[in-house]
């Protein structure tokens, strides 16, 4: 790319936003493209004059997000996915594997420079772990021989196929959709399955209607918190001069949680007719559509079935926007994704001010959950009293469960919310092995051991009765062939690496709960190391600004609590 | 200045031409970027993109020296869109009709051509300063130091009455003063015209006051020379005694050759310094003085405020406070001076014999300083002048002004102009700031030029060059900066060596004696 | 409408918009904060500042906490010491933050914070090792006593906006950078010092004061600075007659604490070698000592016999600018009452 042709595009990604600084990261994006998978500090001084701030503004960004590589990497940058989810699927071994194949440790290049080997936090393909990301693609599945067949592809210059195979239910039938079908992500074959009909009906309606129709049918964010969307949407102030924005948070970054992706790759317009009705409903003429960077090939695939819908004229309202985040967990907090927004560090702000009074821009902004945004149109179609057929009191419509972990055949589920957790795990083929825990909500949550979890029904109210959260149901089973401790360790390895830094308490606790858990898991521990990291977790919850404290706080404490005799048993003497 | 410092935040608008406050005044600067991040709109004009100018919604990049063209230009524009403010220039001056036929005189072409921007950036200036009122207009020595300085100050002064920008927070005419207590000097009447307040030495009145006051039968009703007056009349004698107090003229007036010939022809010359200077060379005796720190004092800020000055230590060996000093003549030459430290100094004559600082005592500005005028002792002080359109002659008068360019202008064998001034990490001839370790951040003088200039004549970054004027050649070290416009040269004058002085012209504002430090012409060689 | 808030059962009346950690300090009450600066108001960051209130379940940080008509606050709960005291301690164990060497120890913040606390030892573990950073002429960095506060970065980018300063890196690897994780010397740092007058801790130091005096030894004395025009306040730490280092004057017209590189770090040219200490006189090439006595009479001398011979307007005089008002109206006075001309002049223009 010469400079001109650069300044265009640069100007091109700029124009895509209301304000300038917004195209930090897709500027970043596109530099780090051009230089061969390398953003240069010369390349960070071409966006920083291009967009107008300071040099360490720009260079903050660069380095707070993982997927920047500010320093080079070889032509092809293997990052495996050694998170929970992907420990439990023996991750460790490919990356081992990939070690001894090369001979070469994580964080190091080959000398020819045609690889290098990352370790990495979730990928969000948890099912189909053990992954293996190779610049942006994905390779899931994997087992050692598929390893080499994947490295000598690349020696030769070629890409292997990718092996997605996992068990997917849906009794549902309302979000998932028949993936096995070529033109899955057509607009013709979603329009002839009925699709944006619910938009039309929309279109016709008042706004207010539209609120008040999602409101009465209690539908409660998908995104981790349960809180009811309608609720939330009507928080926005009435006669507000100010522009209304819209962000679907397609983040999905919570280990154990790959569920909206199933949405965005297969069946992308049921988001954007999602989108484009709760925009209606909202009067955002601006939506983005936050989704995580790694996702970068679902993002080509929403962005192909924006222009579609586009073209059929069901977006003359609102401008949908996909901005892809740059590998930061914490952006997936609505404060944080709209300061990523805004092109800044993703640090969560405090509340209040609520997004709905002073959000992206300082504006009323609303941000929900991709699988939140995809009920909508069933709600419009069926009214608030058919999404309430679906589910249980208080937890109606339906969920898309991931299960990972020891189960026989992992995979994504679309059940009704309420389920029982044994008709999922039954599903899925049943535990391999003896269960000896489980996480039902994604990492942020307290683990369940096996006798807590016997009778347990996945809605929210069950799930907090029962000392846990549903979250974003990504569930993770464990079976008892696992080092609770071990697991805490990746847990707070995860948060540690994750953290913004922001807040001391998050940003020196998870550093010093990680030593001392390592300590432990090495056997250097002392006996006292077991009390300070439960009264560290409980101190930090509800002291951090903002929830990620509890987040590692409460799975932490919960582990060492329920399992102690474990992490007794390690104790030096 | 007619307004104070803290106001520039809060501002809607801020013109500064002329200007290069992130170096020369960095506190001030830092008021202005922070309007600018509340949504103050900044315009910025001058020869060089400086800082500041990065800042800037609108930045005029005008050659030097087109400043009352330029102003006329969109003084043209205000009158002839009918965007002035007719409300304040009938209620408050005088001399509308003057103005008007002078300005009509410069259409935006015209004044384009001279100022070398686009008519439409006149233009689009005149418009935003119509709307975004009030505005604040801020100069330096951007605007004084040409021989049309004057000119060039009553076109700023025209302008925001037009604007009706005067006599309320937020406006004003505020020249940002150089050092220290340039104000002040001028308070205290170091002033060939006036009696310390601004009272004229041709007042009979003020004569009358201040003979009684010292105690003396009369005082010289003329007014006395002024700076280069003082010098060109050395090498003739009529001056024969020269008394020089902290200059270092040497290093900081004009065509440095010149000035050391007319130093080194004085008869008998008086220094008070802290450290020996170039200047000092010439002296017959030099005193050694107190410095900053060790005496206690007051200085006045571009603001106007009196600001307390306070003593640490003694002064080394037998150096003496300057007050002291000059108390220590007047007695030998049979006068009785009766106070005796800085306070009473200030709180017995100063105060009591000047109404604006009748009501500033030491006592009262033991934090805070106080912005005269404060006639009394329960006056608040005044953070802005001119309200309600008061001028202090009644109505404000309008000056119809014609642009002149500068005494020497580039031609073929100079073909560069040479502007000069300050940079941020020293003061003057360094005599302070080279012994505070300043070096340690510049150690050097550099000539700055523009990349195509440099790229046209081969010359590198750091490669020393030759630079003249028809008054002097120094060697100096090459800065290529996209700061400077095409066809200048850029230096300052702290350091002896490579000093922009040896090559400044000698002539001045005929008025103010002000020399043209901003403009003469030069040309530049490569080494070989 | 004053306004009235219960802190550890005692009330305190306020008026207008407060947060609870500005009515407790207005009233003399203790909290310990790190990230808050009343120049760039909260940051939410250090989290020590909290406080428990009635009716609510969390903790909250009284530096953003709007103080309430009849809110009941307590600063010294349990809760509140035990969160406080895991907070200070995970800061003072990440780092080096040995009291001993540091040029702020009795002016920190965080030490302040550990004193109140009690707290002896921190319990946990002493991070890797951070370089210092020596790059800058008159500023030091230390980034092990860092606590990430941002208070330098604000101070850069919000108040003096020279947009130098920003966070780089993320989570526990999170560090102050210069532009582009530049040494200060390269960067486009201007060392205007904003950064090290709003440092809590000894992470950015002075270095011109380094080892020469401990805080609790000078004692501030409030001036003017002696360069621009801006007539900034400065407050000079004085040992002895030494100035140990030079801050700005918090909230003092006009500059509200803030310097240049000048104000800031200028000051010592005072201490020179090379000042002069003795009047001199001419004497061939050269100049000789003299005493006052004889310089004086020699000057007032030479004045009456020109005045005599040529009239008084052959003397002429220039003040100076940088001197105090007091010295300008004395020489002007010397040449108009004593001399009896108007030939007074300054570089009035420059
Ligand atoms: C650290 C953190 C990470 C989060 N990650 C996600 C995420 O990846 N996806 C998501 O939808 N919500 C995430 N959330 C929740 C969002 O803040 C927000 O509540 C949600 O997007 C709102 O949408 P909903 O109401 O539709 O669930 C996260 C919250 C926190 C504190
Ligand atoms: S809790 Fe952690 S992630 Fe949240 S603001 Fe604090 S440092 Fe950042
Ligand atoms: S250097 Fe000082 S002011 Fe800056 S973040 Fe660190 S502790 Fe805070
Ligand atoms: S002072 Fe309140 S959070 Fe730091």
């Amino acid at each position: 790319m010469d400079t001109t042709e650069r300044g265009t595009r640069i100007q091109d990604l700029i124009g895509k936003y209301p304000q300038k600084e917004s195209a930090v990261l897709p500027v970043l994006q596109l530099l780090q493209k051009e230089g061969g998978n390398y953003l240069s500090k010369e390349a960070m001084e071409v966006a920083a004059r291009e967009l107008g701030c300071s040099a360490s503004r720009v260079y903050g960004v660069a380095t707070y997000y993982s997927m920047f590589n500010t320093k080079p990497v070889g032509k092809y940058h293997l990052q495996v996915d050694t998170c929970v989810p992907g420990f439990l699927h023996g991750a460790d071994d490919i990356a081992a594997h990939i070690s001894k194949k090369l001979g070469i440790e994580p964080g190091e290049t080959t000398k020819d420079g045609l690889f290098t080997l990352s370790k990495v936090q979730d990928l969000g393909s948890c099912a189909t772990g053990p992954v293996v990301q190779v610049n942006d693609r994905y390779f899931e599945n994997m087992t050692a021989e598929k390893t080499d067949q994947l490295l000598e592809a690349l020696k030769n210059g070629g890409w292997p196929d990718n092996d997605t195979a996992m068990k997917v239910v849906s009794k549902c039938g309302i979000l998932l959709n028949d993936r096995s079908r070529k033109d899955c992500r057509t607009l013709a074959l979603y329009k002839k399955n009925g699709g944006y009909q619910a938009l039309e009906t929309a279109l016709s309606m008042k706004p207010e209607a539209i609120v008040a129709e999602v409101k009465a049918a209690e539908v409660r964010g998908r995104g981790g918190a349960g809180f009811p969307a309608g609720t939330k949407w009507s928080f926005l102030p009435k006669d507000d001069p100010r522009p209304v924005y819209l962000i679907c948070n397609a983040d999905e970054g919570e280990p154990g949680t790959f569920k909206d992706r199933q949405i965005m790759e297969f069946n992308p317009h049921l988001l954007i007719e999602g989108i484009a009705i709760s925009a209606q409903a909202l009067n955002s003429a601006k939506a983005f559509i936050y989704i995580r960077g790694e996702f970068s090939w679902i993002a080509d695939i929403l962005e192909t079935a924006i222009g579609e819908a586009n073209q059929a004229g069901y977006l003359k309202h609102v401008d949908i926007v996909v901005h892809r985040g740059a590998g930061s967990y914490v952006c997936g907090d609505e404060t944080a994704q709209i300061e990523s927004l805004e092109g800044k560090r993703g640090n969560p702000r405090v509340k209040p001010p609520f997004p709905a009074n002073s959000g992206l821009y300082g504006c009323p902004t609303v941000v929900n959950n991709v699988e939140t945004l995809s009920s909508v149109p069933y709600i419009i179609n069926n009214g608030a009293a058919g999404f309430k057929e679906i589910g249980v009191a208080n937890n109606y419509g339906p969920k898309i469960f991931g299960v990972s972990g020891h189960v026989n055949q992992p995979g994504i589920f679309e059940y009704p919310m309420g389920t029982p957790l044994q008709e999922i795990l039954e599903a899925a083929g049943g535990v391999k092995g003896n269960l000896k825990g489980v996480i039902v909500g994604g990492l942020s949550v307290p683990i369940l051991t096996a006798e807590e979890a016997k009778g347990l029904n996945l809605d929210y109210d069950s799930c907090a009765r029962a000392g846990t959260a549903l979250g974003s149901g990504g569930i993770m089973v464990v079976n008892d062939t696992v080092s609770i401790p071990e697991l805490a360790l990746r847990t707070i390895e995860f948060y540690e690496h994750e953290s913004c830094g922001q807040c001391a308490p998050c940003r020196k606790g998870t550093h010093t709960i990680k030593s001392k858990l390592r300590d432990l898991v090495m056997g250097r521990g002392k006996s006292d190391d077991i009390d300070l990291v439960l009264s560290l977790c409980k101190n930090i919850k509800g002291l951090t600004l903002c929830p990620t404290g509890e987040a590692f706080a409460a799975p932490v404490q919960a582990m060492v609590a329920k399992f102690r005799a474990e992490f007794e048993a390690l104790v030096k003497r | 200045m007619t307004n104070s410092f803290r106001e520039f935040e809060n501002n809607k608008l801020i013109f500064c031409i002329g200007t290069n406050m992130t170096e020369a005044h960095p506190v001030a600067s830092y008021y202005v970027k922070r309007a600018v991040n509340k949504g103050a709109t900044l315009i910025v004009a001058d020869p060089r993109k400086h800082a500041l100018a990065d800042k800037a919604s609108i930045f005029a990049q005008i050659k030097v020296g087109s400043d009352v063209a330029f102003l006329n230009g969109i003084m043209n524009v205000l009158i002839t869109e009918d965007l002035y403010d007719k409300k304040f220039v009938e209620a408050n001056c005088e001399d509308f009709e003057a103005l008007k036929a002078k300005v009509l005189e410069y259409p935006p072409e015209r004044a384009s051509k001279i100022a070398r921007v686009p008519a439409d950036q006149i233009r689009e200036i005149a418009r935003t300063l119509a709307v975004n009122r009030p505005g604040a207009l801020c100069y330096t020595l951007g605007i004084t130091e040409h021989t049309c300085g004057k000119n060039n100050v009553m076109s700023t002064a025209n302008l925001q009455m037009l604007l009706g920008n005067l006599g309320m927070e937020g406006g004003g005419v505020n020249p940002l003063r150089g050092q220290n207590n340039v104000q002040g000097a001028c308070d205290m009447g170091a002033l060939p015209n006036v009696f310390h307040g601004y009272q004229a030495v041709t007042d009979p009145a003020a004569r009358e006051k201040f003979a009684k006051a010292w105690n003396v039968p009369s005082l010289p009703d003329k007014p006395g020379l002024m700076i280069p007056d003082m010098m060109a009349k050395l090498p003739s004698k009529e001056v024969r005694a020269f008394y020089i107090f902290g200059e270092n003229l040497a290093n900081t007036d004009p065509n440095i050759a010149n000035v050391e010939h007319e130093l080194s022809s004085a008869e008998f010359l008086v220094c008070n310094d802290i450290f020996m200077t170039e200047t000092t060379r010439f002296a017959h005796v030099i005193f050694p003085s107190a410095a900053w720190c060790e005496d206690d004092g007051t200085f006045a800020s571009s603001e106007r405020r009196v600001n307390r000055v306070r003593k640490i230590k003694e002064p080394p060996g037998q150096a003496k406070p300057n007050w002291w000093i000059f108390k220590e003549i007047a007695k030998r030459m049979g006068h009785e001076w009766r106070s005796s430290s800085s306070r009473e100094i200030w709180d017995k004559e100063v105060s009591p014999l000047a109404a604006p600082y009748t009501g500033i005592k030491y006592a009262r500005i033991e934090n805070d300083g106080l912005q005269w005028p404060c006639p009394s002792e329960e006056h608040p002080g005044t953070t802005f002048l001119h309200k309600d359109g008061k001028f202090t002659r009644g109505k404000g008068l309008f000056q119809a002004i014609e642009w002149t360019p500068p005494a020497e202008v580039e031609d073929e064998e100079y073909p560069f102009v040479l502007s000069t001034g300050r940079r941020l990490f020293h003061y003057h001839s360094r005599t302070q700031t080279g012994r505070a370790g300043m070096d340690q951040k510049l150690s050097e003088e550099t000539a700055d030029i523009c990349p195509k200039d440099a790229a046209r004549l081969g010359i590198a970054n750091g490669e020393y060059i030759q630079v003249s004027s028809r008054r002097g050649s120094v060697r100096v070290k090459a800065r290529v900066t996209d700061q400077i416009p095409l066809g200048m040269v850029w230096m300052a004058f702290h350091f002896r060596e490579a000093n922009a002085n040896w090559l400044t012209n000698n002539v001045y504002d005929p008025q103010t004696k002000t020399a043209e430090y901003k403009a003469c012409s030069c040309k530049i060689e490569k080494i070989a | 409408m004053s306004k009235n808030i219960f802190i550890n059962g005692k009330g305190f009346s306020f008026e207008g918009e407060k947060t609870v950690l500005e009515v407790a300090r207005e009233n003399g009450i203790y909290i310990p904060s790190l990230c808050y600066h009343e120049k760039v108001g909260p940051a939410n960051k250090c989290r020590v500042c909290v406080v428990e209130v009635d009716g609510m379940k969390d903790l909250q940080t009284s530096c953003s906490l709007a103080a309430a008509d009849g809110m009941k606050v307590g600063t010294t709960t349990e809760k509140v010491l035990e969160a406080q005291r895991m907070v200070v301690n995970l800061l003072l164990s990440n780092g080096n933050h040995n009291c001993l060497s540091c040029e702020a120890n009795g002016d920190c913040e965080l030490q302040d914070a550990a004193y109140y606390l009690g707290i002896e030892r921190p319990p946990f573990v002493i991070e890797e090792h951070k370089e210092r950073e020596d790059s800058g002429a008159f500023i030091l960095r230390d980034p092990e006593k860092c606590i990430q506060c941002g208070r330098c970065i604000e101070g850069c980018n919000r108040l003096v906006v020279n947009e130098v300063l920003d966070f780089g890196y993320r989570g526990g690897h999170t560090e102050v950078v210069w532009d582009n994780d530049m040494p200060l010397d390269d960067s486009n740092c201007v060392e205007c010092g904003e950064c090290v007058q709003m440092c809590p801790v000894g992470a950015l130091i002075a270095k011109k004061g380094m080892g020469r005096a401990r805080r609790w030894e000078t004692k501030p004395v409030r001036t003017t600075c002696p360069y621009c025009g801006v007539g900034c306040q400065l407050d000079l730490h004085v040992k002895d007659d030494q100035i140990i280092r030079v801050t700005g004057t918090e909230g003092a017209q006009p500059n509200m604490g803030h310097l240049c590189v000048k104000g800031r770090f200028g000051y010592d040219f005072i201490y020179s070698d090379e000042r002069l200490t003795t009047p001199l006189i001419r004497e061939n090439d050269g100049f000789r000592e003299a005493s006052w006595d004889e310089a004086l009479n020699l000057v007032a001398g030479k004045f009456t016999q020109i005045i005599e011979e040529s009239g008084p307007d052959a003397i002429a005089g220039v003040s100076c600018a940088r001197s105090i008002n007091e010295d300008s109206y004395n020489m002007q006075k010397l040449f108009r009452s004593v001399i009896g001309t108007n030939n007074i002049d300054h570089c009035a223009r420059t």
